[in-house]
């Protein structure tokens, strides 16, 4: 398998903070891949990272498929095939709902600035075309039938929706979800795994995921990487981090019974770990002094 | 109706009326006062569509917007008055001279106009925040200044200090033979610029461009996260803006019955001001709201002044002498704007058009052999 993208020690400090350090992964070609960690521990950051919204420091490297990405424009990355979704959704509040999707074709278009002032064939043809695409892609989110509507005026989960469709308009070939579960119960979680599976599928897209969300995380990622504090604290199968001590003690705060405490990090995101004993199962054999405080969760969460 | 069909159609009613408005333009209205205001109306709804491509559609709070329409007044009256003399022109301004005069002035104006906005535009659209408003606005006061405050005395000077001085100064620049600026622009036009700006601002505003400028306006990290470069498109339309506010100028600077000089103090910072009013009030963003705003500033202003010329307001003026009667206006045009804030706070139209029933989506998609993933 080919890597779609791959970030070799990468660290970002703003100020004194360092948000983000020594961060190397690659991510595999056509994978769902699993990017997660307690709040606070630089997964959005990595995202705004790769999207060039902020610089990474200096030696950190991030290719594309083989394209360095540092030294563009996140205007730019995008259009090398990146698309993403926000963590606290950004659409652009006073368009509708297909203008938001047609936005992110307007670096595609044949028809540029003249065409459409002179109101040539080009741009009418141009445009039917590109609002065949959109209006295709609102079908697939279910969005059709709000084609017409102000995007703020959608409810939340269809405004997370809408991101994705935006963000599938511009024909990315890498596709990061920040968050894309934030506020969804069950029943739309469930949907949402089976709609990324499907969009890398027909698509064939790799896709990124951040998600605290560990009933998605855990069914839909593929390879999962951890982080904790800005740092690699785990990388492997689902299986592998559902066990692996350090993601337990980064998320639940456990003084370890093998006596890992002395090298866990301190415990102090366990309060705002709220939904990551999402685990359908309880773990294994690791995790026997977690079982008690997984249940509770699972319970909820089912 | 086919579209080309309709198009042509429409393009020959709106030509038939500019040269209808521009033969009967004095009998319509009999008042050369009038006919003044009408034509200056005209020539703020042009200063007020361009303003409306940067500010209402960009987002991008440019507050100097005078220098630029002063940049194209000096630079049109300059070609007109020159292009004038050199046709022999006569005293007089002839309607049949009025189509080699005008196209180049015109053009001179937006092109010079546009370059100024090239370079103000580049350095401060790179940066985040307000800083458009502060360089604009200093822009706009120092080509006023610099205008003004050039040395008119001694004829022999060279160079810059020499072509400064032809300006006129504080006095205003009369073209070049010092007798006036000809007075070219009668309403064919400047109607006929007023239906061709106000075409390309609808079709600038309902084209992948004026979407991808909304999209800016709204958010600006996302745009770039779908592809649109915000510097680029900043740039280009506040160039864009600034060549509409340049053909206003021109405009302006000939128009028919207006002020035969050009001078430095009509592009002080209440009428960038006045501007902004106009693309606020009539709607930001709207391009029908900047036409009807264009034209409610220019009368409600002028309303204001003839306020000013009642027996009542005079007699005032004697009981009171310490009485500013200029500030008197600065409050009644506040209070009209502050009332109509309040009753419309997102302007006439808000980003609507007027005319424009809700765009359905059109297109039908193409059945989805497979349909998601909710089923």
């Amino acid at each position: 398998m080919t890597t779609a993208l791959e970030l070799r020690s990468v660290s970002k400090t703003f100020g004194g903070l360092r948000a983000v350090g020594d961060v190397s992964f690659s991510v595999p070609e056509g994978v769902v891949f699993g990017l997660i960690g307690p709040n606070g521990a630089g997964k959005t950051t990595v995202f705004n990272l790769i999207t060039g919204v902020y610089k990474p420091d200096l030696g950190g490297r991030i290719t594309f498929a083989g394209t360095d990405v540092v030294s563009r424009k996140p205007s730019q990355i995008a259009l090398l095939g990146i698309g993403r979704t926000f963590q606290n959704i950004r659409l652009f509040g006073q368009l509708t709902v297909l203008e938001n999707v047609l936005v992110a074709c307007e670096n595609r278009r044949r028809a540029h600035l003249g065409s459409a002032l002179l109101r040539t064939p080009l741009f009418f043809r141009d445009e039917e075309e590109m609002t065949a695409r959109a209006l295709e892609l609102l079908e697939i989110f279910d969005l059709g039938t709000m084609a017409d509507e102000t995007s703020t005026s959608l409810s939340y989960g269809n405004q997370r929706r809408l991101e994705i469709a935006r963000a599938m308009m511009l024909g990315p070939k890498l596709l990061l979800l920040d968050e894309p579960a934030a506020g969804m119960n069950y029943g739309e979680a469930e949907g949402l795994k089976k709609q990324i599976r499907w969009l890398r599928d027909k698509f064939h897209i790799t896709v990124i995921l951040v998600e605290h969300n560990m009933q998605v995380v855990m069914g839909v990622c593929e390879e999962i990487h951890v982080l904790d504090h800005g740092e690699t604290i785990a990388h492997g199968t689902p299986e592998e981090i559902r066990k692996h001590p350090k993601v337990l003690a980064a998320y639940l705060g456990e003084e370890e019974p093998e006596g890992d405490a002395a090298e866990a990090p301190p415990a102090t995101s366990s309060p705002e770990g709220r939904d990551d004993g999402g685990d359908p199962q309880p773990p294994g054999p690791a995790g026997e002094a977690e079982g008690g405080h997984v249940a509770p969760e699972t319970a909820e969460l089912s | 109706m086919s579209p080309p069909l309709r198009r042509l159609l429409i393009a020959s009613a709106l030509i038939a009326a500019v040269i209808g408005l521009e033969v009967g333009f004095e009998s319509i209205v009999p008042d050369a006062a009038w006919r003044q205001l009408a034509l200056f109306a005209m020539v703020n709804v042009v200063v007020a569509l361009s303003l409306n491509v940067i500010n209402g559609l960009a987002g991008q709070f440019s507050i100097g917007h005078a220098g630029f329409v002063g940049i194209g007044a000096y630079t049109g009256a300059i070609v007109a008055g020159n292009v004038h003399v050199w046709i022999g022109g006569g005293s007089e301004a002839l309607f049949k001279n009025s189509f080699l005069v005008m196209p180049p002035a015109l053009i001179a104006a937006g092109l010079v106009a546009g370059l100024f906005g090239l370079l103000v535009g580049l350095p401060s659209l790179r940066l985040k925040g307000d800083y458009l408003a502060i360089v604009t606005l200093g822009f706009a006061e120092i080509f006023r200044l610099v205008i003004a405050t050039a040395q008119t005395g001694g004829a022999a000077k060279s160079g810059v200090a020499g072509a400064l001085a032809r300006l006129g100064g504080q006095n205003g620049y009369a073209g070049p033979l010092d007798n006036g600026v000809p007075q070219y622009a009668g309403p064919f036009w400047i109607f006929g610029t007023v239906v061709v700006c106000a075409t390309l601002a609808w079709r600038l505003k309902f084209s992948g461009w004026g979407r991808a400028l909304r999209a800016l306006r709204e958010d600006e990290i996302a745009s770039a996260a779908v592809g649109v470069d915000p510097t680029r498109y900043k740039v280009t339309s506040f160039v864009i803006s600034a060549v509409g506010a340049g053909i206003a100028g021109a405009l302006l600077s000939s128009m028919r019955d207006g002020n035969p000089t050009v001078q430095p103090d009509q592009f002080n910072f209440a009428y960038s001001f006045d501007a902004i009013t106009m693309v606020i009030l009539g709607g930001s963003g709207s391009v029908t709201g900047s036409i009807v705003g264009g034209v409610f500033v220019t009368f409600t202003v002028k309303m204001i002044e003839q306020l000013q010329g009642l027996e009542s307001v005079q007699a005032l003026k004697v009981a009171h002498p310490s009485l500013d009667l200029n500030a008197l206006r600065m409050v009644v045009y506040a209070a009209v704007l502050i009332g109509l804030m309040i009753l419309r706070p997102e302007g006439l139209f808000g980003e609507r058009e007027l005319f424009r029933a809700r765009r359905r989506a059109r297109v039908k998609a193409p059945v989805l052999t497979e349909k998601g993933a909710e089923s």
